[in-house]
């Protein structure tokens, strides 16, 4: 058993390298291939020419084509994507501090969407054909269909502007971050502060789908024959639902997870720029506004890796709890 | 239980379609669901028809060039301007009922598209098997983990300003995956029916039996994915524009929020704010909820996650 654990680990892991072997060789191509002088699309046209003469050394602009691909990958494995115009840093620092901001906000929303859409679902599916199984059905599907930035917008409106309870944009206050005698724990909670509202808007946007799916499921699971045997023990109704349906329903959920995560990084890219969070795609809108190409193809990399990875934990988590997968 | 019967065997043979047709749109038209989509997408449709007319009554009233000569910033609902104006003097009713024909215009031809494209691959992949289904479907994995508001973002840092059309084609060429591999395991289990198999003997070509005997019977499954592909389109779209990357000669809803957004009156002028993001939302939750329940009169033990993007 283990054995095969194994074996489909790294399999996922192989398959998951190739995928992103491939998206490297594509966005180099493009850069490349695009119309334009691809010298000036990574070397800032403002360095001075000493500056930009050792930049084109580095990425071997001057080479052929294969040289170029080769040396590209060599850089990519060294982490060194060019310097960025806008900033004038080497762009792998820019990226990697903006890294932790991204999974932070993706991961505590996905996890928060999906445990109370799992819950809720689990309830509604119970109360099949009432009145609060249509309501709730029709809200998690207007909540799934909302215009994600116009959302954003109007929680701004909202609750920042209107009520005023939360910051208008960004992930710090400056007050406090300099401030020498705040406590970690200060930090954190004006993280915590700034992050409300993006969190809440992804939420809202995510948690949804992933009811729907755990209702149908619900559902479908109700149909099988160990609830019947479980109905037929005289167990109670709570612990049917909650110990023999609730688990293998929740199942499908998982999957729909992975199926959305591309779905998930736009709008977290989306939320980012509309609330200013320091996170990569924010970083990617920032950079293709303002021709930064050094800044737009290294974030976009980073942006492939996350989904690509958070794909594989989708995979893993999955044939975890489902030993029936295995394949 | 009759009705579960009545389709299996409509979905087996071609014959009896007409009967088929009538017994689900009764049973459409039976969910709430359905029948607040269908509405709510006719009110739309009207609404894109009805945008041809402004522009006739005044000038003023063309959606992107249109200026009021007596407003210069952005005011509030009034008699000659029903929702105001936005910065520059537009009238903002005009331009909301052009961003609908412009969301159907974008939506239903990317949707087309990416459907034509999952089809054919779907058939084709689970037709042919062997190599060209590992090849295919390998691809399919990999365009399906790319984020294509993000690709598209790329794209035009690269290529410049895309246009309205380039837009669509570069959604339907992103969208494609999930589809085709619905086709592909409808045609696996279609390859090996009797009618497939007597198609064959007869001598009919691998062609005929694909487009003749296979593509009808997957199509009303297509039909059912288009209606999801439309509203990711829409919302791919209209994020793009809202970042500011839509085409520039197209006033779309996107567009319009783009606008409120840059100019800074987000705050200032809920007139403005408001209808194209409930427009879009309704938009898209129209076509949602009508593939919802076409899901369950196709088939009601479908897979029912329906795809989030």
């Amino acid at each position: 058993m283990t054995m095969e654990i194994r074996r489909y680990i790294l399999g996922r892991l192989f398959q998951i390298t190739l995928i992103f072997f491939v998206i490297l060789t594509v966005l180099f191509l493009l850069f490349r291939l695009a119309p334009g002088d691809p010298v000036s699309r990574m070397v800032d046209p403002n360095m001075t020419p000493e500056d930009a003469q050792r930049l084109i050394e580095q990425l071997g602009l001057d080479l052929p084509m294969w040289q170029q691909y080769l040396i590209y990958l060599e850089n990519f494995l060294k982490g060194r994507f060019g310097i960025s115009f806008h900033y004038g840093q080497p762009v792998s620092e820019i990226i990697l501090n903006r890294l932790p901001n991204t999974i932070l906000l993706f991961t505590s929303s996905i996890l928060l969407a999906a445990f109370v859409g799992v819950f809720l679902g689990k309830i509604v599916s119970w109360k099949k054909g009432e009145r609060i199984d249509t309501w709730v059905t029709i809200g998690a599907l207007v909540c799934h269909t909302l215009f994600l930035p116009w959302l954003a917008l109007i929680i701004i409106w909202v609750f920042a502007y209107w009520i005023g309870w939360f910051p208008l944009t960004g992930m710090i206050s400056a007050e406090i971050w300099t401030d020498p005698s705040a406590g970690l724990l200060r930090k954190g909670l004006d993280i915590a502060h700034h992050m409300a509202l993006p969190l809440i808007t992804l939420f809202l946007i995510h948690f949804g789908s992933y009811l729907l799916v755990m209702r149908s499921s619900m559902l479908d699971t109700l149909r099988e024959d160990y609830i019947l045997t479980a109905r037929a023990k005289g167990l109670d109704e709570a612990t049917i639902r909650n110990r023999h349906a609730a688990p293998n329903a929740a199942l499908p959920v998982i999957t729909s997870v992975g199926l959305s995560l591309a779905f998930s990084i736009n709008g977290g890219a989306l939320t980012e720029t509309v609330f200013t969070w320091p996170g990569l795609g924010r970083e990617l809108v920032f950079a293709v506004s303002n021709n930064d190409y050094p800044l737009a193809q290294a974030s976009f990399l980073l942006i492939a890796a996350v989904v690509l990875t958070a794909n594989l934990v989708v995979d893993l988590l999955y044939a975890y709890l489902d030993p029936r997968i295995r394949y | 239980m009759k009705t579960g019967n009545e389709q299996r065997d409509a979905f087996a043979a071609p014959a009896g379609r007409r009967e088929w047709l009538a017994g689900g749109w009764a049973l459409f038209w039976e969910n709430p669901i359905g029948k607040i989509g269908l509405i709510l997408m006719a009110c739309f449709a009207l609404m894109a028809a009805a945008s041809f007319v402004p522009p006739l009554l005044d000038p003023m009233y063309h959606p992107m060039h249109g200026v009021d000569p007596e407003i210069s910033h952005a005011t509030g609902p009034s008699a000659a301007h029903w929702l105001g104006t936005d910065f520059i003097g537009r009238d903002i009713f005009s331009q909301l009922l052009a961003g609908a024909r412009i969301a159907f215009m974008v939506g239903l031809s990317a949707a087309f598209m990416s459907i034509f494209f999952g089809t054919l691959i779907g058939m084709i992949s689970g037709y042919a098997g062997r190599f060209a289904d590992t090849v295919l479907m390998r691809l399919a994995d990999m365009v399906m983990v790319m984020p294509t508001l993000l690709v598209v973002l790329i794209l035009s840092s690269l290529f410049g300003q895309l246009r309205i059309w380039t837009i669509v084609l570069l959604i339907a060429l992103f969208r494609w995956p999930g589809v085709s591999r619905i086709i592909r395991s409808q045609t696996l289990t279609l390859k090996h029916r009797p009618f497939i198999e007597a198609a064959r003997v007869a001598g009919a070509s691998h062609l005929r039996i694909i487009f003749r005997h296979i593509l009808p019977n997957v199509l009303p499954l297509a039909m059912l994915y288009m209606t999801f592909r439309v509203t990711s389109a829409i919302i791919i779209e209209a994020a793009l524009a809202f970042l500011g990357f839509g085409d520039p000669g197209t006033v779309s809803w996107g567009m319009m929020l783009q606008w409120v957004w840059k100019t800074g009156h987000m705050f200032q002028a809920p007139y403005w704010l408001l209808p194209p993001g409930i427009c879009i939302s309704l938009l898209t939750l129209s076509f949602y909820m009508l593939g919802r329940a076409m899901e369950e009169v196709l088939d009601p033990r479908l897979r029912k996650e329906g795809e989030s993007d």
